[in-house]
This record gives C-alpha cells, structure tokens and sequence, in this order.
C-alpha cells in the first residue's frame, strides 16, 4: 500500500530529515512511527500524501509512483488518505456535522451522498449527539473523534495520524485508538506518528523507530523502545 | 470537475462582506478610474461626431484680390465648374462681403467704418464632392496659386484645431484612467489576497482532503470579478446619467459654441459602456488570478 525505496529528504540549510529510508507497509497494517522529535516521522507522513517531495528515492502509494504524479492529480491522491493531526485542524466557525460535510462537499460528493454519510461516521465516531455544536464546545478528545470522522468520512484506504494522542490524557487517548483501531479492522491502512510510550506498548503493532532520518527498527508487534 | 455553484456563491458572498473596507476601496477605484477611461472614449467619439458633422459642410473658401480682372474671375470660375471634384460653388460678390462683414462686427462700428466694400476680397465658396480632408486640401491647393486669387481657407482646419484640443484632453484623461486602473488591479490582487488569509484553515482542510486547486482557486477569481464588475456598473450609470447628458449640455451652448455638433450617440453610449464592462472583468479576473497563483500554494 506504501512503499518507499531509499529516500531522502534535506530541508533548507542541510537538515536531513530523512535518509535513504526504504520500507512497505502492506494493506491493512497497522504501523507505529516512533523516535524523537525531529526524528523524520511527520516528513514520512507529509511525503505519503505529497505535501514534501524527496531528493532521492521512490515512493509508492496504492502501486502509483507519485513523484511523477502531476500536480493536478495530487487531489485525487489525497482523497485516497485521511489525515488526522495533534492540533486536530476543524474550523471553529463551522458545526461538528459541517466540519465532517465540508470534506465531502470539496471534492464534490452529491448533497445525498453528504446527508447519510456524515450522520453515520458520526454516529462510528460516538458523536452523533453533538452534530450541531462547535468545535470549542467539545473536549479534545471530541475534537480529535470529530477530526478523525473527517479523515475517514470518504472511506480513505490509508489513514495518516501525526501524533492524534498528543493533546489529549491517557484515558482519552485510549478511546482514540480504540476508535483507530476498528477503523484499521475495515481494512483500512494506518500510520500513526507517536511519542507515547504505553498505547504503543499495550498495542503491540508494527514499529518503526527513526533516528534523524535512518530506520533502525522495524519490527511487528513491538514496543516503544 | 463539478464546482457547484451554490457554493461558490456562498463562499463569495461571504468573502465579500468580510473585508467590506478593502472591498469597498477596490469597487470605488474601479468606479472612478472606469468613469474616467469612459469619459475619455466619449469625448473622443464626440470630437469625431462633430468633426462628421463639420465635415458634411466641409468647404473651402477661395478668397480674391480685391482688385481682381473679370478675365481672372472667369478663368477661375470656368476651372472650378470644370473640375469633377467640385459639387457646388457659390460667388460672393465684394457688397455682399460688406454685408457679412458689417453682421459679424455689429459690436465694432468703428471698424466697419474704417472698412468699405472695395477693399473686401469677393470669394467662391466651395462645396467639394469628395470630404476627405486630404482630397480637399489639394483641390484648394490647385487654386491657390492661381492669378487673382489672394488666400484659400479651409474650414477644416478649424476642425482639426478642436479635434488637436480634445485628443489632448482626452490623452490625460486615458492616462489617469490607467493609472487608477493600475492602482484598481493592486487592490483587488490585495482584497484576493486578504480573502485567502482570513481563510487560511479552510483552504489547509481543503487541500489536505483533496480538493481539486480550480475547486479552491475559483471563488476568489469570481470575488475579484464581481468586485469590478460591481464597480464597472456604477461607472456605467455615471457615464450614462450624469456624462452624457453633460456633454450633450455642453453641445447645445451658445456662449461655446466650439462645443457645437459635439454629440454622443445612443451606439456610442452602448459600445463604451460594453468596453467598460469588459474592462472591468478583464482587471477583475488578471488581478484575482495573479493573487491566486502567487499566494495560494496549490
């Protein structure tokens, strides 16, 4: 489902963010990015869906090489993966049913198709009793719960997740992977980023550890360190 | 590609009235420097339309001596009735003249006295058949030299010396009209700009779910669009009700009466209005592109 052969990434001022990585995860894994902070895991997760391009290497989405992926087509690459980030990104002026419509109506899905969709990931996600408040009406964990039925309200086959447990308490954080991880059981694809140690440990997931920018670990079913 | 089209006029709308100040800078610069380029096209059509008109009448004036021979005048007379170019000629005689003089300087009994019908230059005026001002001049030009003959004056020459005027002004008009054009396309590449960050989250969501980059750039070309588009239709009604009407004011006025013949015409109304418009939409739409392609990193 992703696949990348020796890539490198240097940003401005010779900061290698990542180097000769080469790695695939299969359809349906479930796949832990750990190290530390500026280890290379949130430019892993921006190369998949084409934010970053690389210096060097190839990557492969869904069998496409999407470095010659013209630019006009980056869209429909990106409706193939949601995205869910620390800071969870809704917009504060729109409702918790217009932040999850909003991503069906930008790319163009019929009023229909808007109107059973969202009722029902919001229903998956455990909110469908606050479809009508605003985003600073809801706890973080809500929030990330309303991101998160965004990311995944058009039946993505990868979900990127940067971090989604970062603001939020142990015991919220618990329900948002319990959420991840029936999304990841309808054969979905997911990536999370993470830096916390006991939801890594208690899942027993496939890790792979950076080290500024180099893989040195990748292993199934492993723990944090 | 399927942009729906109540949401582009939703999200314009709202764009709109959310920077109603920079808005509000951009469509009255786009209503004054519109005003101004269609006031220049107006006079200028109104300077040709008079200049049409003079030309109708387009005649010149072979003036004799004085003291001419009749052998000279006959000579003179047998050359014009010959010529193919002439349409019409009519002789004044020397009284005649007098009595012409005498009416154009009533206020001035001095001068008449100092004048008396043998000094006066009796005349052939000369209706050519062909107005081009160039053919004329060298129809006139034929009879200059002849014997007998003192001046040929050509009533076009008044003409281009109003037509000359009216460029000129026009000429300034047209350049403070691009200028407030120039300075029009800034605001609106400024307004684009300003929409785009007061929607900075939305566009960040839209490009991470996939939303095609004319699904997120259209909206703000047509908000650029309207915005001259609203300006263009106030400068249309301006050029329409207060312009034209002053113009034709202008041309009905005794004390000026070099403003005579000096009328804008319902088509000439019409096309410039049309121009204005399609100005309009064309700085809209190069001011709104440029900011979309320059700040929307799509």
């Amino acid at each position: 489902m992703i696949k990348l052969e020796n890539v490198s990434k240097v940003y401005k001022g010779d900061v290698t963010a990542l180097h000769d990585a080469s790695v695939e995860v299969q359809k349906g894994e479930f796949v832990f990015l750990v190290g530390a902070s500026g280890s290379g895991k949130s430019t892993f997760l921006r190369l998949v869906n084409k934010e970053e391009t690389p210096e060097h290497g190839r990557i492969y989405v869904a069998g496409k090489d999407i470095n010659t992926l013209s630019s006009w087509k980056v869209p429909y690459l990106r409706r193939n993966i949601g995205s869910v980030f620390q800071d969870f990104k809704l917009l504060i002026n729109k409702t918790v049913y217009e932040n999850v419509a909003f991503a069906l109506e930008v790319i163009g899905r019929p009023r229909h198709v808007v109107r059973t969709q969202v009722p029902a990931i919001l229903e998956l996600v455990g909110l469908a009793k606050k479809m009508d408040n605003f985003p600073n009406e809801l706890s973080g964990g809500e929030q990330q719960r309303v991101s998160i039925a965004r990311a995944f309200v058009n039946r993505p086959l990868i979900l990127l997740a940067d971090e989604p447990t970062g603001n939020l308490d142990p015991a919220t954080s618990v329900g948002i992977m319990r959420l991840l991880d029936r999304i990841n059981r309808t054969g979905t694809t997911v990536v999370m980023a993470t830096h916390d140690r006991s939801i890594v440990d208690t899942m027993r997931r496939r890790v792979i550890e950076l080290d500024r920018g180099s893989i040195i670990r990748d292993q199934s079913r492993g723990v944090y360190e | 590609m399927a942009i729906k089209l109540d949401y582009v006029i939703r999200e314009t709308g709202t764009n709109l009235f959310r920077n109603v100040t920079l808005t509000l800078a951009s469509v009255l610069t786009v209503v004054v420097s519109l005003t101004l380029f269609g006031s220049a096209l107006l006079l200028q059509q109104g300077v040709e339309n008079a200049n049409d008109r003079f030309k109708g009448g387009i005649e010149f004036i072979v003036y004799m001596q004085p003291a001419v021979s009749a052998e000279q005048k006959a000579s003179i007379e047998r050359d014009l009735d010959s010529n193919p170019d002439v349409r019409s000629k009519t002789y004044v005689d020397q009284d005649e003249t007098y009595e012409e003089f005498k009416e154009l300087f009533r206020e001035s009994p001095q001068l008449i006295d100092m004048v008396s019908p043998e000094i006066l230059p009796p005349s052939f005026r000369v209706a050519p058949r062909i107005q081009d001002p160039d053919v004329v001049k060298a129809l006139g030009d034929q009879f200059a030299s002849k014997p007998g003959v003192r001046e040929v004056v050509f009533a076009f020459e008044v003409v281009q010396r109003i037509q000359e005027t009216f460029n000129k002004i026009g000429v300034r008009f047209l350049a403070a009209a691009v200028l407030l054009l120039v300075a029009a396309l800034m605001l609106i590449l400024n307004t684009i700009r300003v929409a785009m960050f007061a929607r900075r989250r939305e566009i960040e969501v839209m490009k991470l779910v996939g939303a095609t980059n004319w699904f997120i750039r259209v909206p703000f070309i047509v908000e650029g669009i309207i915005q001259t588009l609203l300006g263009a239709a106030v400068a249309v009604g301006f050029m329409t009700f207060l312009i034209r009407p002053f113009i034709d004011e202008l041309s009905e006025d005794k004390i000026l009466p070099i403003f005579q013949g000096f009328t804008v015409t319902d088509g000439n109304l019409v096309f410039t209005n049309i121009l204005v418009v399609g100005v309009a939409a064309l700085i809209g739409a190069i001011g709104s592109a440029v900011a979309v392609s320059r700040f929307l990193d799509v």
